[in-house]
């Protein structure tokens, strides 16, 4: 089978292994009590496995990821900018305005109330926080003919 | 004092936020704005901004799971 062929089938397997290996953890790691050591373990050795890849795969002079010229929107990332700005400015408001903080819901603050509502919720969250932490690894990761299928360019 | 303002304003955010990804998803809404993946792939290649976007992402989740 050519190589390509390969690569073809192993990165969907791949994949939904990563997949099953998150999703088993995230329900492992949403079974603790936060401020128990259980809890400490497992989400330090998910940090340390991240900061690992991270160090591992990351290049140690990496070339900026640009979009391609004529993909470019006028300022590509304002919106996402702005929306961070925000989220930062409520958050801040929330945090600092006088009163309860179920009258003043910050991030943190609304994220218990979601993990306390049902284990199932804070299972989601873990996997999403998991996900997002690979996510994280594989775009730093210099595949850049995979990034340049996705209109990327180095800048 | 009622809390439905500040949920009100939450929710406001975090339909801009939906909105932001689904016009990014189309091809009139990439001209305006870029997919999620491509902000994440220009923050993880910038030899400065990847270091923050790391300690965020653990901070979240020893904020969110751990303490």
């Amino acid at each position: 089978m050519p190589d390509a062929a390969r690569r073809g089938l192993e990165r969907p397997v791949a994949r939904a292994a990563s997949i099953v290996v998150l999703a088993g953890y995230a329900l492992w790691l949403a079974a603790t009590t936060p401020f128990s050591s259980p809890a400490n373990i497992l989400t330090a050795i998910a940090i340390v496995a991240v900061v690992t890849m991270a160090t591992i795969r990351w290049p140690a002079h990496p070339t900026r990821m640009m979009i391609a010229e004529a993909e470019r929107p006028r300022h590509p990332y304002l919106g996402w900018v702005v929306l961070a700005g925000l989220i930062v400015a409520w958050e801040l408001v929330m945090y600092l305005v006088r009163g309860s903080r179920s009258a003043h819901p910050t991030l943190s603050s609304m994220a218990d109330a979601f993990d306390r509502y049902d284990d199932g919720l804070k299972a989601v969250a873990c996997f999403a926080w998991l996900w997002l932490g690979t996510a994280i690894v594989r775009a730093g990761t210099q595949a850049t003919t995979r990034a340049a299928d996705r209109g990327a360019v180095p800048s | 004092m009622s809390s439905s303002p500040s949920y009100a304003v939450w929710a406001l955010i975090g339909a801009c936020a939906v909105a932001l990804w689904i016009a990014s998803r189309t091809v009139a809404g990439r001209r305006v704005v870029v997919r999620p993946a491509a902000v994440l792939r220009r923050l993880a290649t910038d030899p400065w901004l990847r270091v923050p976007l790391v300690l965020g992402w653990a901070w979240v989740g020893w904020h969110l799971f751990a303490r």
